[in-house]
């Protein structure tokens, strides 16, 4: 059967959410309609406000409505260390942690020559700009994929040039996990990267 | 009609994000040359495969293919897993551009295998040599039927170390002072630096550039006219050490 064309338009906006295809589009677009018509308007007002003002932070370039996010505003973050990860995902991530107070830098990608992406579409010279204001450590928290290293080494050299401390975080067997189903790689790097104890 | 592959030995060339949860990996395998395979689910969080299926880990794959595109049913890690680190790594990534360039999927090359498994284990002893690129170069050519004509010269004679050449495609290497009516166009290269390509010797620095001039002629009219991203990442990263 075929929904009259404002049904439609809402069901095919829906789909642009990952995970929702046309079955799920139907049930959301009903549920919205029928149960919860305040909620729809709620999440429509919320959606064109957030993608009106949501841009980048200036500094770190996450996602954020202010010039600066709270973050990098913030007077009690340590200001000579800095994190860079990938995505603004990673920052959340990194900050549950709760184990780092220091800031951070969002590349927005990684180095992937076979997608065509390289070291301008990753805001390479942005971070080298950053961690010339007073940074003494920089950490590097790319992914430990094979991009995810080229991106760290190559970032890694650069800075190192700048005379700045360069990190990069261990690649280990995870907590709670047994050794026999951890796979080769990671254990090799966690041998590699053994500590005394 | 549906062909079941198991354990075959490959490699991850390229992978990229595919629908919701999955990931399209095109694969270099042994005995079935490039293939693209569908992993099913390998995004999800606590995939098994995932942490595998990286570009440089030696793997066996297995998969059902049906279509253009097959669904991987299996991966186990083969053996010890490389680990490039650096310019090596920049390295395996032109190897991995190169070969996407130049392979079409389903056109099986045993012996391209062996040299793509040779050319990365030389990576991850020796760091990213030119030596093992163009090696690699070489073999991918005889593969795929531009073979270079390194035993004799245009006229069938023997090279002679001291001679200077000019190397065309069509004809093989010219003498330089042979054939005054007919100029010779091609890569100017001398006679010892094309021997010490035929035998897989070491090259030394005037090898090298001749060498590299050459094969890259060679190469360029099937990489076609985009400019490989890799190569200019590791132009851009030695330059720069150079400059310095």
């Amino acid at each position: 059967m075929s929904y009259t064309p404002l049904l439609q338009q809402l069901m095919e906006a829906l789909r642009c959410l990952p995970g929702v295809g046309p079955k799920s589009a139907q049930r959301m677009t009903f549920h919205l309609l029928e149960r919860d018509p305040e909620g729809a308007l709620r999440l429509a007002k919320a959606l064109t406000e957030a993608v009106e003002r949501v841009g980048r932070c200036g500094s770190c370039r996450t996602l954020s409505e202010d010039p600066l996010c709270p973050l990098c505003a913030s007077q009690r973050r340590d200001r000579r260390l800095l994190c860079v990860v990938e995505t603004p995902a990673d920052v959340l991530a990194v900050e549950q942690s709760g184990a780092y107070a220091g800031l951070y830098f969002v590349l927005g990608g990684h180095l992937s020559p076979l997608d065509g992406i390289g070291p301008e579409e990753i805001g390479v010279d942005a971070l080298l700009a950053r961690a010339r204001e007073g940074v003494e450590e920089v950490i590097l928290a790319t992914n430990p994929t094979v991009e995810g290293e080229a991106t760290a080494h190559y970032i890694g050299e650069l800075l190192r040039e700048l005379g700045v401390g360069v990190s990069r975080i261990a690649h280990g067997v995870p907590l709670g996990g047994e050794l026999e189903y951890v796979d080769g790689s990671t254990l090799t790097r966690a041998l590699a990267g053994r500590k005394p104890i | 009609m549906s062909e079941r592959v198991s354990l075959q030995p490959a490699y991850v060339l390229h992978q990229r994000a595919y629908r919701e949860t999955s990931r399209l990996i095109e694969v270099l395998s042994c005995d079935y040359g490039r293939i693209g395979i569908v992993a099913r689910g390998a995004r999800r969080p606590g995939s098994r495969v995932r942490p595998l299926l990286q570009p440089f880990v030696p793997l066996l794959l297995s998969w059902s293919a049906a279509g253009e595109l097959a669904t991987l049913t299996g991966a186990e890690p083969a053996g010890t897993a490389l680990h490039l680190q650096g310019d090596a790594l920049v390295c395996g990534f032109y190897l991995n551009e190169v070969l996407l360039r130049l392979l079409t999927r389903h056109d099986p090359a045993p012996e391209l295998f062996s040299a793509y498994h040779e050319a990365l284990g030389g990576l991850q002893t020796h760091g990213c040599d030119p030596t093992i690129l163009r090696r690699f170069e070489k073999r991918l050519l005889d593969v795929l039927g531009y073979g270079l004509q390194l035993r004799e010269d245009a006229r069938g004679a023997a090279l002679s170390a001291d001679r200077r050449y000019h190397y065309e495609p069509q004809r093989g290497a010219v003498p330089a002072d042979a054939d005054r009516d007919a100029p010779a166009g091609g890569v100017a290269i001398l006679g010892r630096c094309l021997q010490a390509l035929a035998a897989d010797a070491p090259l030394d620095g005037i090898c090298r550039r001749q060498v590299q001039r050459l094969l890259a002629a060679i190469l360029a009219p099937h990489l076609g006219p985009r400019p490989l991203k890799s190569r200019d990442l590791l132009l851009r990263i030695r330059r720069r050490r150079t400059t310095k």
